[in-house]
C-alpha cells in the first residue's frame, strides 16, 4: 500500500474571473520509505501539494489517501486526530516551542491528543533525539539550541509519532551548505531507516540529490513524475 | 494545558503585568468589600445580636423602629401566640454620651468631658451577643466605645441633656448601630428618655419594637404568619429589617454598583492581556493546530493561564489588602468578612475564565494550514 495517492487532485481558489487554479489534475503516488523531492519557483502550487497532502486543505476535487485511508472526506475533528497520528511535519521555520525543551517539544505531539505522556512516550523522546545526536541537549530549551540542532529536534517531532509520511517544509533554507547537506542526509537516513515516506519541499539546488526521485511543480501541474 | 502550564512555570515575566494588575483590582474588591461590610455591619449589630430572633414592628413603620409604635393589645396578642416562647421591648433613641471628666455637672464641672453620639436601647431579653440586661443605673457598652475613647468597665457614662448617670458593667462587641450602643433594661430606657428627651417618650403601655423568641423546634415561617395576623404589626426577620433601613440601601447600591464596575474592569483586563497574547502566538497556534492540536487544547490552556495567574493575584491581593487594611485608621469602618473574600475569590476566577475565553473567536480562526507557506 503506497504512503500517499493522491489522483486527480485540483484546488481552485476564488470563483469566476478570480479563480486561481493552484493546482490542476495532480496525480502523485509515494511509497513507503520513498524521499520525493519537490521543486517548483515561487507560486507554482508545491505549498498547496504539500498542505493538501498533509490533511491542511482540503482539495476541490480528487481523492488523497495517506497509508490507505482517504481523508478528503473527514471533518476538522478527525482531520486534526489524523494529522496527530499519521503525518509528520518540519516547517520551514522550525517552529519549535520556545518554553518547552527539546525533549518537550518531541512530547508534546503526544499531549496535544489529551494523551498523557508516560514512560514509553519518554523512552522513544530519549531515543529519537539520541538518533538524532541531541542525547546530550534534550533538557535544552530551543534558545540554547543551534539552527542546525532545532532543525534537527522539528525532525524528532516530526517522527515521535511514526507517521505514515512526512513532509518537509524548506528545511535547509537557512543553513549554510555543509550543515544542510548534514540535515538533508539525517533526513533520507530516517526516512529510509524507519520506513517512512517524505516529500521534501526545497528551492535549494545543493540538495537536489538527496531525494528518491525529484518532482517538479509549475502553475500547479506536475511536470515530471 | 500542561504545556500552557509548563510556559508560565518558565516564563512567569510574561504574565507579570497581568498578573500585577489583578493584584491591584483584587486589593481594590477587597477594600470596597472591607468599606461596605463595615458600613453595614456598623449600621446593625443591635439587630445582628437578636438572629434567630423574629422582630415585630407597627406595619405602619416600614419596618423602621424609630417609627415603630405597638400599643399593649398588640403585644399581649403576639405574647399569647403558639410556639412563642419569650416576648421582650426593643426601644431606640439616638442621644448623646459624656465620657470622663470628674463627675460634675453644669457648672459644678471642672475637668471636661469627651461628648460622643451613642444609641440607647432598652431591651429584655439576653442574646449570645449581648448578656441579660444589667441593673438600674447600669449599661452593657458597645465595644467601640472602649476603642475610640477608652471606656472600661467601671467607668461611669452621663447619658443625655440631663447627665444621667451609667455605670459600665460589661463591654460586648460588634454591635454598634450608626453610633456605640449603650444596653440597659427597658425600664432603666424609659427613666433616662423620661429625664432627658421626653419628648421622644412613646406614650406609656407602646412599645416601639419586640423581640420574640421562638421555642425550640418552632418553624419560623408558621410562626411569622400567625403573629403577621395580630391587627397592626408587621414580622420580619432580622436580616429582612436590616435590608429595610434606608441607610444600608443606599450604602449597597452604591458599593455594589463600585464593585461591579471593578470586576467589569477585571474582565476587561484578562480580556484583553489573553487577547494581546493570542495575536502573539497566532504563528505557534498555527503550527500546534498543524501537529493535531484542537482548538479546546488551546482555550484551555489559556484558561488555565488565566485561573493561575488570577490565583496568585488572589493570594498576593489578599495579601496586601490586609497590610493595607492594618494601617488604616481605627475610626474608619472597614471589615475584611471571610463570606466577601469567598466573593471576590470567586468573582476573580469566574471573572478571569470568562475574560480568558474571548480569545476562543480568534483561535477558531486561526489555519492550521498557515504553518506552512
Amino acid at each position: 500500500m503506497p504512503a500517499l495517492e493522491m489522483s486527480k487532485v485540483r484546488k481552485v481558489y476564488g470563483s469566476g474571473e478570480e479563480e486561481v487554479v493552484a493546482v490542476d489534475d495532480v496525480d502523485l503516488t509515494i511509497e513507503n520509505d520513498e524521499m520525493l523531492t519537490l521543486i517548483g519557483p515561487s507560486g507554482s502550487g508545491k505549498t498547496t501539494l504539500l498542505t493538501m497532502a498533509g490533511a491542511l486543505l482540503r482539495p476541490t476535487s480528487g481523492s488523497i489517501k495517506v497509508g490507505g485511508q482517504e481523508i478528503t472526506d473527514l471533518d476538522d475533528k478527525e482531520l486534526s486526530s489524523f494529522r496527530r497520528e499519521q503525518i509528520g511535519f518540519v516547517f520551514q521555520a522550525v517552529n519549535l516551542v520556545p518554553f518547552l525543551t527539546a525533549e518537550e517539544n518531541l512530547l508534546v505531539v503526544r499531549q496535544l491528543g489529551g494523551a498523557s505522556v508516560d514512560d514509553e512516550a519518554r523512552d522513544r523522546a530519549k531515543t529519537l533525539l539520541e538518533g538524532l545526536g541531541l542525547g546530550e541537549r534534550c533538557d535544552r530549551l530551543p534558545s540554547k539550541l543551534s539552527g542546525g540542532q532545532k532543525q534537527r529536534v522539528a525532525i524528532g517531532r516530526a517522527l515521535m509519532n511514526d507517521p505514515a509520511l512526512m513532509l518537509v517544509d524548506e528545511p535547509t533554507s537557512s543553513l549554510d551548505t555543509e550543515l544542510g547537506q548534514q540535515v538533508m542526509e539525517l533526513i533520507r537516513t530516517e526516512v529510509k531507516s524507519r520506513g517512512v515516506a517524505a516529500i521534501v519541499v526545497t528551492h535549494d539546488e545543493r540538495v537536489l540529490d538527496f531525494g528518491d526521485r525529484l518532482v517538479r511543480i509549475v502553475d500547479g501541474v506536475l511536470e515530471s513524475n | 494545558m500542561r504545556i500552557a502550564l509548563k510556559e508560565l512555570r518558565r516564563q512567569p515575566g510574561r504574565f507579570a503585568s497581568v498578573g500585577g494588575a489583578l493584584t491591584l483590582l483584587v486589593v481594590l474588591l477587597v477594600v470596597l468589600g472591607g468599606f461596605l461590610d463595615g458600613l453595614q455591619l456598623g449600621q446593625t449589630g443591635a439587630y445582628r445580636a437578636h438572629e434567630g430572633r423574629l422582630l415585630v414592628f407597627s406595619d405602619d413603620s416600614d419596618l423602621l423602629i424609630q417609627r415603630s409604635r405597638l400599643d399593649g393589645e398588640a403585644t399581649s396578642s403576639i405574647e399569647a401566640t403558639d410556639q412563642v416562647a419569650a416576648v421582650g421591648e426593643l426601644r431606640f433613641i439616638e442621644t448623646t454620651a459624656g465620657i470622663g471628666g470628674d463627675g460634675g455637672t453644669g457648672a459644678n464641672e471642672t475637668e471636661s468631658r469627651d461628648l460622643v453620639d451613642v444609641v440607647l436601647i432598652g431591651y429584655d431579653l439576653g442574646t449570645n451577643m449581648v448578656p441579660v440586661p444589667p441593673g438600674p443605673g447600669e449599661t452593657v457598652v458597645d465595644q467601640a466605645l472602649a476603642e475610640l475613647h477608652d471606656v472600661a468597665v467601671g467607668d461611669t457614662i452621663r447619658i443625655g441633656p440631663t447627665s444621667e448617670p451609667l455605670d459600665v458593667v460589661e463591654l460586648v462587641d460588634d454591635v454598634s448601630q450608626g453610633s456605640p450602643t449603650l444596653w440597659v433594661p427597658t425600664e432603666s430606657w424609659l427613666q433616662l428618655v423620661a429625664a432627658g428627651n421626653p419628648s421622644e417618650l412613646p406614650p406609656e403601655g407602646v412599645s416601639q419594637a419586640l423581640v420574640v423568641e421562638l421555642d425550640d423546634g418552632a418553624e419560623p415561617t408558621t410562626v411569622t404568619e400567625q403573629l403577621g395576623s395580630t391587627p397592626g404589626v408587621e414580622v420580619a426577620s432580622v436580616s429582612d429589617v436590616i435590608d429595610a433601613l434606608p441607610v444600608v440601601q443606599q450604602q449597597s447600591t452604591v458599593f455594589q454598583g463600585i464593585i461591579g464596575v471593578t470586576f467589569v474592569v477585571t474582565l476587561l483586563v484578562v480580556a484583553l492581556f489573553f487577547a494581546l497574547i493570542t495575536l502573539e502566538r497566532v504563528e505557534l497556534y498555527a503550527v500546534l493546530k498543524a501537529l493535531g492540536a484542537r482548538t479546546v487544547d488551546l482555550v484551555s490552556g489559556i484558561t488555565a493561564q488565566a485561573v493561575v495567574v488570577s490565583i496568585v493575584a488572589l493570594i498576593g491581593g489578599l495579601a496586601l489588602s490586609t497590610l493595607f487594611v492594618s494601617l488604616l485608621p481605627a475610626d474608619l469602618p472597614v471589615r475584611i468578612e471571610p463570606s466577601r473574600l469567598v466573593q471576590v475569590g470567586v468573582g476573580i476566577l469566574l471573572t478571569a475564565v470568562i475574560g480568558s475565553l474571548f480569545t476562543l473567536r480568534r483561535i477558531l480562526g486561526i489555519d492550521p494550514a498557515e504553518a506552512i507557506g
